[in-house]
């Protein structure tokens, strides 16, 4: 639940997050390097690109995983290195692998959350997400009694608990059945609407047309493209056919080095 | 490549991979000095005491019929329990990644059996080299005829025990009558096995009186000899005859004999194998299910309700504690030390009943024994109740994602296991008190109770203070602790081990120093005015002291935990 804390540090029309120069190293390498955008609310921003582009780390610094070598990152208005509980309190991470406490039940996993960020009325807006997660009749069970599509949908309830701000999918329809996916590809279409801005990483192209309203592509760690489709086919020179599908852009940026490639886009 | 040719590439690879990965590993300290602490712990502990450079003379005729009975015996039983335990399913067993690879390769079934006893062959090799180690140089002067005789005896043996598991699966096929079968004919053995026992104890009972003393060296092999026991022991005699050849001369006229014995034993399993893929496949996922729980640092758990209702409200922190006391109750279930302790009291009461005039003496005892107890729950508490930052390791990404501060995260990860431990301690020390007031003795009523307060803070506080300890071991050095998924095994993690425990003592007494010194000066200084009553203030100075020190080090730590990136720790790193 947003406090009006953080509704006074972020306006209503301001950047639910923004991310400037991001910088992450491991020792010698750069998994990522100088990005910079910003994600409105109501927005959802879609982050694809090859394996070991840097998605993850770059999900993992946003949520304040991982502490950036050097940039900024700002969540609903605080900075995340300089306010980490206030900027965290604001979002939501949901890694691809979901990430479960083994000896608590599904329902004790809401309660903990609940405790966490205080979210008042927990049980009424659990059971809801819960049967919208076609979890209502395994209150009780614990992870390990929990398929693999369960646990994700258990982990999102979880995620969506608070309301949060912003919320950051790594891979969110691994191990869902076709319906599953269905619901969820409405469920965060409905938080969009509601006003939370969501960063979307995925290897599903086709679910990243469907949904993003912008994509970034990232490729070694840097920016190669941000905007619409639109907007990256118009930047692409040379790609003939103007209705190509994000694949082919993908594809196309990816593959071909730095010929093919958009200008580095703008923050 | 043919399938043999595959098998001896994935080991050599695998070996000279692992090799390769341990040669790198040593690039880093940790690794490095694990290995050399490690390494020179085992050379005092175990390399020196074996003392290669003493050679064994052989045996007199009784130690070595002993030798030969204890070696045969232990061969003879785990036959024998092939064919009474376990159940009536083939006894083969592959990993999960050998059944997905090997399982949906070309390969038939006779030749993932040759594969899995070529895994038996090697398996025996390592045993046989351990078994000469610590066995071999007892009991022979020539080991290298004692390891190749072990290696003999243990494939055999496996070839035995597989051949049974087929035999058994046959007849468990046949219903009832198989299993009867099966009995029948394992009873009769064990009948007759007994008969024999009986009959050349008859013949050589054991020699009694003074005169018997002597006798007794050359009684056991004069009663292995008898013609009922050669018969009834040949089995067990024959496997181990190699490994105790007196002379390389002995040893090559008894291998035809073992090599036969193996061939047969080798044709046994090959003409009677039987379908064994579905029991493989179950076994392998049981088998990674339960690793997957040892990755998780989870074992096996009881649901049991929570300490307390978590509301919504309140200090967010609370909600880590509630999740820890949780795990801890699941996992572990802490209230059984205090029913244990509880039905300890059976002890008096029953005493009280049946022996009046030893109820002093008793309660004495049980105070000793509750007091005892609490105390060493400071020492060995902190290391065992682990439903802390160690529990949550494989998860510190997911702590980091939480809105919490550091301190918030330290604070409660250390209190829920500390916690546990002084509710455990102040209910023991209080059946100690209770136990032992009003009792006569050197030591008074007044000094117990005093005593007992004195040590209610001061336990908890130390059990505290351990813990606190061993959680600052997994922030400030995570990557001296196996990250998810990977076993610590080897010459420097036993050498990590070491140095941690080392640490973690010499971090305690550092801190429980000038806690003590405060406190003793705090003792003496009220002891003329307050008597034994001024144990409970020292007591209290103590605990305040290393609270001090625990809150100072939770800040720091929570600190340390902010700045901790899990990515190049080796936790969670992507």
């Amino acid at each position: 639940m947003p406090s009006s804390e953080q509704t006074a540090d972020a306006g209503p029309g301001a950047p639910v997050l923004e991310v400037v120069a991001l910088e992450k190293t491991y020792g010698d390498l750069k998994a990522v390097q100088g990005l910079s955008f910003q994600v409105a609310p109501g927005e959802v921003l879609g982050l694809v690109g090859p394996n070991g582009a840097g998605k993850t780390s770059t999900l993992r610094c946003l949520a304040g995983i991982l502490p950036v070598s050097s940039g900024k990152i700002a969540v609903a208005g605080h900075d995340v290195a300089l306010e980490p509980v206030q900027a965290k309190r604001a979002l939501a991470f949901l890694p691809d692998e979901p990430r479960l406490f083994e000896y608590l039940t599904v329902w004790e996993h809401l309660n903990f959350v609940a405790r966490l960020y205080g979210v008042e009325g927990w049980e009424e807006k659990g059971r809801a997400l819960l049967a919208e997660m076609e979890l209502g009749s395994k209150e009780k069970a614990l992870p390990g009694e929990l398929s693999r599509g369960m646990k994700q949908k258990l982990s999102i309830a979880c995620g969506f608990l608070h309301d949060p701000r912003l919320i950051l999918l790594d891979e969110p329809l691994t191990g869902l059945d076709p319906i599953g996916i269905r619901r969820m590809k409405a469920s965060l279409r409905q938080r969009a609407e509601q006003g939370a801005a969501l960063v979307l990483s995925s290897h599903l192209l086709p679910l990243v047309e469907e949904l993003c309203h912008r994509i970034l592509v990232i490729a070694g760690g840097r920016a190669v493209a941000l905007g619409t489709l639109a907007e990256i086919r118009a930047q692409l020179s040379g790609l003939e056919a103007g209705n190509a599908s994000l694949e082919e852009i993908f594809v196309r940026i990816t593959s071909a080095g730095g010929e093919a490639r958009p200008e580095p886009p703008a923050p | 490549m043919s399938f043999p040719r595959a098998v001896a590439f994935l080991w050599w690879a695998s070996l000279r991979n692992r090799a390769r990965k341990q040669l790198q590993r040593m690039r880093q300290p940790k690794y490095l000095v694990g290995l050399v602490v490690g390494g020179a712990y085992l050379y005092m502990m175990v390399v020196r005491r074996m003392s290669f450079s003493r050679s064994v003379e052989a045996l007199p005729p009784g130690a070595r019929s002993l030798a030969e009975l204890s070696l045969g015996g232990m061969l003879m039983l785990t036959l024998a329990a092939a064919w009474m335990l376990g159940q009536d399913r083939p006894s083969l067993a592959f990993s999960e990644t050998e059944v997905q690879q090997l399982f949906s390769a070309p390969i038939s079934r006779r030749g993932l059996l040759h594969y899995k006893l070529a895994r038996g062959v090697v398996g025996a090799g390592v045993t046989s080299v351990f078994t000469t180690l610590f066995i071999g140089r007892a009991v022979t002067p020539h080991v290298g005829l004692f390891f190749l005789g072990s290696v003999l005896a243990f494939v055999t043996v496996n070839l035995h025990v597989t051949a049974a598991s087929f035999v058994r699966t046959r007849l468990a096929r046949l219903g009832w009558p198989g299993t009867a079968l099966r009995w029948a004919v394992f009873l009769g053995l064990f009948a007759a096995f007994c008969l024999a026992v009986y009959v050349a104890f008859q013949a050589h009972p054991f020699p009694k009186g003074t005169e018997g003393k002597r006798l007794a060296q050359e009684w056991l092999p004069t009663l292995l000899a008898h013609p009922s026991l050669q018969v009834a022991l040949w089995p067990g005699r024959i496997l181990v005859a190699p490994a105790l050849a007196e002379s390389v001369g002995t040893f090559l006229r008894i291998l035809p004999l073992s090599l036969g014995l193996l061939a047969v034993h080798y044709l046994w399993v090959s003409v009677l194998i039987v379908p064994f893929e579905e029991v493989v496949v179950v076994r392998a996922e049981e088998a990674a299910r339960q690793r997957g729980q040892r990755v998780s640092r989870i074992g096996h758990f009881v649901m049991r309700k929570p300490f307390f209702r978590l509301s919504s409200s309140g200090r967010p922190e609370v909600a880590l504690l509630w999740k820890n006391l949780t795990a801890a109750r699941r996992m572990a279930g802490p209230e059984v030390v205090l029913v244990l302790a509880l039905l300890g009291l059976a002890v008096p009461l029953g005493v009280a009943v049946l022996a009046p005039d030893a109820l002093t003496e008793t309660r004495q005892v049980m105070a000793g024994l509750y007091l005892s107890f609490a105390g060493m729950l400071t020492v060995f508490g902190p290391v065992s109740m682990r439903s802390d930052l160690r529990l949550d390791l494989p998860k510190l990404d997911l702590l980091r994602a939480l809105p919490l501060t550091g301190r918030q995260v330290v604070a409660a990860e250390v209190l829920a296991p500390g916690l546990l431990l002084a509710a455990m301690q102040l209910g023991l020390l209080l059946l100690a008190v209770g136990m032992v007031v009003g009792t006569p003795g050197n030591w008074g009523a007044e000094l117990w109770v005093a005593g007992g307060l004195g040590l209610a803070p001061l336990l908890p506080a130390l059990a505290i203070g351990g813990v606190f300890v061993q959680n600052a071991a997994v922030v400030l050095f995570p990557a001296w602790l196996p990250a998810e998924g990977e076993r610590a095994r080897g010459i420097e993690a036993l050498g990590q081990r070491l140095l941690t425990l080392a640490g973690a003592v010499v971090v305690l007494m550092g801190g429980l120093l000038p806690a003590a010194i405060v406190a003793s000066l705090v003792g003496f200084a009220l002891y003329g005015w307050l008597g034994v009553w001024a144990l409970p203030c020292a007591g209290l100075t103590a605990a305040a002291g290393l609270a001090v020190e625990v809150s100072l080090g939770v800040m720091a730590l929570g600190r340390a935990f902010d700045r901790m990136d899990v990515s190049s720790e080796g936790l969670g790193a992507p």
